[in-house]
């Protein structure tokens, strides 16, 4: 690669929404953008969820027409499957970076056929589906990924060369090898999102150990369209539950797993999720065992009394305890607030409301400087009222939940709020020149 | 001599919009589900942009059925979408009827863009439904 | 009509061909009188095709291109730019969807599917043998933002729109700036002042000289549309020569003077000021301003001041822009006689009062003229109202109230704080503030509002009664100095402007965005965007998160200087058009309007406003409209070539 061809305007580190809405909106104004994404394709987590809350609005259509514009657009070049470090500030206006694109071992010549998936006789837990089900280690990452290319799972393959032969296209390539480039960029956006509380650290929910508790990310599989059963069933035994509880404030506002702070978000996907089940298990009873119902967006009290009216039960309690029951049922022993007694209830599946925590990733980015956290790890906001992209390294801005716990709809003006930021930091710095 | 055991394939002509139905009928496809292939799409940037003439003239050129995969309320043009498309179905519907014809030959749904499985459904009822009446 | 086709179908490996059998499709294709070739390609999408087709373009010069390959979704902007780079039209591209639709969908039956792609590929000829060379249409636009409302978010945008480059004419009806963010002290996180905030932006504002800044200014009328639009602006004048320094000396004497007393809104009418006023000493801009409204022009004040002058008339301005960015905030909820014991028991305030009430009070908490030292804070007035209307959830207010006690903790001695809440709304980070307040010692009792508390008089203050959740059935009764009614946010009262720019409102009355996720800013008035708390209640920084997001759309829109706009657009045969007006009332963009034409008044879609959607072309009576490249020719032939 020439040296011309590594100067852009602005480095979008992550490809989900908040990423996404930054580079569409600088590479409108005219500036040239590198978006470098970890995962094989862009699209974050939103790209994963069903419906989406308050407007129940699904979430791919969403989504996908702003992936599918962020990677046609002639301003933004994008790196998947790729890292970025060694970020150095040289002066205003001048920093550098390494890019490291990592070996996919598929051309992009790929014509996303599958047939490589087809002959691919390794069977291994696919983390697009939240490990509810398999996928083959020669892979498209799911149905509607962007770049929609196969990879090969290198870890897992046994190199018996299937897919090389029946790939139609000559695509699979394993002499790849990752490739390091230096970039030079003007600014930086940190869009690197966010990282969902692992439960098994609260041993009492019994998550892991039980079967038949899952996490809210693995329901939201089970709902969306492009999901693996075609159902909602219980992992157990397969069967169709039809009393499911809601443990909000999992991994949240809980001193004792070190993260004090409310993740914003929980209460309403709990209550999305519970009007879906709904509609899903026309018969099942839903119960949310809440400490407070965070409804505070536009919309959102209205779309949580609409759930409350459609018969989700909400018990304010605070869950002691879950046990199994030998037919796989789960027993919930939990503080009644109301009558002040510890109570038990028995269900089917227990659904975690797992809460949001900080990606730490940027802290291992950067070169000679320090991206500053603040006490919860996400990235500091230097002056969260009146600049609220603004980071503690000038021309390093920060979008979405990068920053703190976040909804879509605050993701996204976070994410405006971070492109006009480094917008005008960009023309300032012009100027001064 | 016509074989009246074996029911007709009935000719569907479907309405698809470019950013919400049609990609799930691409994602059908995709995910290689099969529907009948006497299923033709024709693309319209909304589903309130169908007009009823289209709609006649495909019954007069021979369709056995129209099927309007419709925005529904992910329509990123108006939230009035749904309530526009219903209308225009109902004027077809009356049109229909004038002109003697059975108004059910007319289906809409709300397509979503990744409702590749109910499109698919649909489309499978609504062929079946047409070759009945058609073989009657 | 295009009569030298050039079609190219495409194996993709095998992933076509496997099912489809392409040579058939082929032939069947060559019989096309319009077709002049036809190709069958390994990958339609591989460099060497994409040469192969430019050559072909150029050489045979065909005048419509058909590829039938997988869905347009993929590749419909690779084919369309080997158009381009050949010299053809973009337009009289058509692309054929024969892998998604048809071979893998039914990859079971080879025989049907091939049939299938077959008459697939000859409805994309018709349509392309109709279709027409079309250009995307430019019009031209103003890199000038009109931004209405100077409280945070319309400060903040208008100093990030001129940093991006852009002109700004930043509008405020009152005659300062700062709007609700000027009135609170203390703010949550960073602890500057209110006043600090805006007196920093004031500065920014006034050294900026892409800012032009008008107060006592009201939007009057508008018309044109995005790129263009014209506004008119009338400004009341403030009655004071500009050019004159502030003697603070001097104004306290004409204050004396000024025999006008009024309510002060500022305070929220906790007293009282003079017709000649500033909300606090050092507000901006520094010149104080005559009330118009309420000033009698008794003359006392020029006697001492003879800057004052009276002379000043109203004016009127005409502004040009190419976006408007509305920052018009919020009112707060006033509630009704009697609500909670307002206005009918001593001592109940709202929120917004009680926030005056710290700022106005420096050693002691003083409320008419008794010492404060028990207050209770009632939650959600106003809002999530079972039988009232607001529905919403204010949002801002259980952090503001528990802020707000713990300012009066740090600030006075012995205070002692009840929150009467319906369950708590710190989200994200705000939990701390909840965590000090209850390790502070604040006494948080909540209820539902089946079982609201009621007020009554105990003699010295409020008497509050109330069913606590935790002790059900059984009623608390608290004795309060000094009861605050945590009052949320409502739409502003005034809201001329949203007549004038037609601005569309939502259920719970504020301004409604287009999409909260896809286009929050935007509203269907295209060019007008909105931002802050007049589009639902937000924080400070949630305000200014969505201001910057505006002004980055409002820039992006118009900093080009011209605004490409896709050439699918309605257009009207004024000739049938018989003026019903249904196309006008179905129309989301308000984008049709009428028109004199040959003596008659018929419709006519503005081009700058059109998005294309083509909800006008099946309602008109007349059927006078059609949609370009969706026109019922186009339509009808792929019709016929399907059967």
């Amino acid at each position: 690669m020439s040296d011309q061809t590594n100067n852009y305007d602005v480095l979008v580190v992550g490809g989900g929404i908040a990423g996404e809405e930054t580079a569409l909106n600088l590479a409108n104004i005219g500036y040239k953008i590198i978006m470098v994404e970890k995962d094989l394709s862009i699209g974050g987590k939103m790209i994963h969820l069903s419906k989406v809350f308050p407007t129940l609005d699904c979430s791919a259509c969403i989504t996908t027409p702003k992936v599918s514009e962020t990677a046609r657009h002639p301003n933004i070049s994008i790196f998947t499957n790729s890292e970025v470090g060694e970020i150095e500030k040289i002066s205003e206006n001048n920093f550098t970076a390494i890019l490291t694109q990592k070996p996919r071992y598929v051309t992009e010549d790929c014509t996303g056929c599958q047939l490589c998936e087809e002959a691919c006789p390794v069977s291994v837990e696919d983390q697009f589906q939240y490990e509810l089900v398999g996928r083959k280690a020669a892979y498209i990452p799911f149905s509607i990924a962007n770049p929609r290319i196969a990879a090969i799972d290198i870890e897992n393959c046994i190199l018996c060369g299937l897919c090389e032969k029946v790939c139609p296209a000559d695509c699979i390539d394993f002499t790849q090898e990752a490739i390091k480039t230096k970039i030079n960029i003007k600014s930086v956006v940190m869009a690197t999102g966010y990282q969902i509380f692992d439960p098994t650290i609260i041993t009492r929910y019994g998550f892991g150990k039980f079967k038949n508790v899952v996490t809210a990310m693995q329901m939201e599989r089970q709902l969306v369209p492009t999901r693996p059963f075609n159902a909602v069933l219980r992992p157990k035994d397969g069967k169709m539950p039809d009393n499911i509880a809601y443990v909000l404030c999992t991994g949240s506002r809980d001193d004792t797993v070190g993260n004090p702070i409310c993740s914003q978000v929980c209460c309403m996907y709990s209550t999305k999720q519970a009007q879906l089940l709904m509609g899903a298990l026309p018969m099942a009873d839903v119960t949310i065992y809440y400490i407070h119902v965070r409804a505070f967006g536009k919309g959102f009290c209205e779309f949580y009394n609409q759930t409350v009216g459609m018969g989700v039960e909400y018990i304010k309690g605070k869950i002691g305890k879950i046990d199994e029951a030998e037919n796989g049922d789960l027993i919930v022993r939990y503080e009644d607030i109301e009558s002040g007694k510890v109570k038990e209830a028995k269900h089917d599946l227990v659904v975690l409301a797992t809460g949001i925590l900080a990606n730490r990733d940027y802290q291992s980015m950067f070169k000679n400087i320090v991206l500053e956290p603040d006490k919860f790890n996400y990235v500091k906001q230097v002056n969260d009222l009146s600049s609220p992209s603004k980071t503690s390294i000038g021309g390093v801005f920060v979008a979405g939940t990068a920053s703190g716990p976040m909804d879509i709809p605050d993701s996204i003006l976070s994410a405006g709020a971070a492109s006009a930021e480094t917008a005008s930091y960009l023309r300032r710095a012009y100027n001064e020149k | 001599m016509e074989d009246i055991t074996k029911p007709k394939e009935a000719k569907i002509l479907v309405f698809s919009t470019e950013k919400i139905s049609d990609p799930a009928i691409d994602l059908a496809g995709l995910l290689k589900m099969h529907y009948p292939p006497k299923v033709y799409t024709i693309n319209v940037p909304c589903s309130s942009a169908v007009k009823p003439r289209w709609v006649m003239h495909a019954f007069e050129k021979g369709f056995d059925g129209v099927f309007i995969a419709a925005d529904g309320t992910d329509c990123s043009y108006s939230e009035k979408c749904t309530d526009n498309t219903s209308a225009l179905i109902t004027l077809i519907h009356t049109q229909m009827k004038e002109k003697g014809m059975d108004p059910a030959k007319l289906k809409m749904a709300a397509i979503c863009s990744v409702c590749a499985e109910p499109f698919v459904k649909h489309m499978i009822n609504f062929a079946s439904f047409l070759s009945n009446i058609k073989s009657n | 009509m295009k009569n030298k086709i050039g079609v190219y179908i495409c194996q993709c490996g095998s992933n076509i061909s496997d099912y489809v059998d392409v040579e058939k499709v082929k032939e069947a294709v060559m019989a096309e009188d319009v077709v002049l070739l036809s190709k069958t390609t390994m990958f339609a999408c591989a460099d060497s095709t994409q040469k192969e087709m430019a050559s072909d373009i150029k050489e045979q010069n065909l005048d419509g291109l058909v590829v039938a390959s997988c869905s347009p979704k993929l590749h419909l902007y690779t084919f369309r730019n080997v158009a381009i780079r050949a010299g053809l039209n973009p337009y009289n591209y058509v692309q054929v969807n024969i892998r998604e639709q048809c071979s893998w969908a039914h990859s079971d039956k080879p025989k049907d599917a091939t049939e299938k792609a077959i008459k697939l590929v000859l409805a994309g000829i018709h349509r392309a043998k109709h279709s027409v060379a079309l250009k995307k249409q430019k019009i031209s636009s103003e890199n000038t933002v009109i931004v209405v409302g100077a409280g945070i978010a319309g400060m903040r945008s208008s100093i990030e729109l001129a940093n991006m480059g852009s002109q700004v004419y930043l509008i405020e009806r009152e005659h300062f700036v700062g709007g609700r963010t000027s009135q609170w002290n203390e703010l949550f996180t960073t602890g500057e002042t209110g006043r600090d905030v805006i007196s920093e932006l004031y500065k920014q504002i006034k050294s900026n000289s892409n800012i032009t800044l008008f107060t006592g200014a009201e939007v009057v009328s508008k018309s044109g549309s995005v790129g263009n639009f014209e506004i008119q602006v009338k400004i009341t004048p403030r009655y004071i020569k500009p050019d004159c320094e502030l003697d603070m000396e001097k104004f306290e004497k004409v204050l004396e003077v000024c025999p006008i007393e009024v309510e002060d809104d500022f305070n929220f009418g906790l007293n009282k000021r003079k017709a000649i006023y500033k909300n606090y000493p050092s507000e901006f801009p520094e010149i104080p301003a005559i009330d118009d409204k309420t000033c009698t022009r008794c003359g006392e004040c020029v006697k001492l001041c003879p800057e004052i002058d009276f002379e000043q008339k109203v004016e009127t301005l005409n502004l040009i822009a190419g976006a408007i960015l509305l920052t018009t905030g919020f009112d707060p909820y006033e509630p009704k006689e009697g609500e909670f014991g307002y206005k009918t028991v001593d001592s109940v305030i709202t929120l917004q009062q009680m926030k005056r009430l710290i700022e106005l009070n420096n050693k002691e908490l003083i409320y008419n003229g008794k010492k404060i030292s028990k207050i209770g804070y009632i939650y959600c007035v106003g809002s999530r109202q079972s039988d009232g209307e607001n529905k919403y959830c204010s949002r801002y207010c259980c952090t503001s109230a528990i802020h707000t006690g713990i300012i009066t903790k740090e600030k006075y001695k012995n205070i002692q704080n009840f929150h009467f809440n319906r369950g708590i709304r710190t989200y994200g980070k705000q939990e701390l503030l909840y965590h000090e307040a209850s390790e502070s010692g604040d006494v948080f009792l909540q209820f539902f509002d089946d079982t609201t508390p009621s007020i009554t008089m105990n003699g010295k203050g409020p008497k509050v009664i109330i069913e606590d959740f935790l002790t059900k059935g059984k009623e608390i009764e608290v004795d309060l100095d000094l009861l605050v009614l945590v009052t949320g946010m409502v739409p502003r009262k005034e809201r001329r402007i949203s007549d004038i720019l037609k601005v569309p409102i939502g259920r719970d009355k504020f301004y409604n965005e287009i999409h909260p996720k896809l286009r929050p800013v935007e509203t269907v008035i295209d060019g007008v965007h909105i931002a802050g708390a007049c589009q639902s209640p937000k924080n400070i920084t949630e305000s200014v998160k969505s201001a910057l997001a505006a002004a980055a759309k409002a820039n992006s829109l118009i900093s080009k200087g011209e605004i490409e706009l896709e050439p699918t657009l309605a257009i009207i045969d004024k000739s049938k058009c018989k003026s019903s007006g249904d196309c006008i009332k179905i129309c989301p963009y308000d984008a049709i309007r009428t028109v004199e034409h040959d003596g008659k008044t018929v419709s006519e879609v503005n081009n700058s406003s059109c998005k294309g959607c083509g909800m006008c072309i099946p309602v008109c009576p007349e059927n006078a409209i059609q949609l370009i490249g969706y026109t019922d020719i186009e339509i009808e032939s792929m019709i016929e070539a399907l059967i």
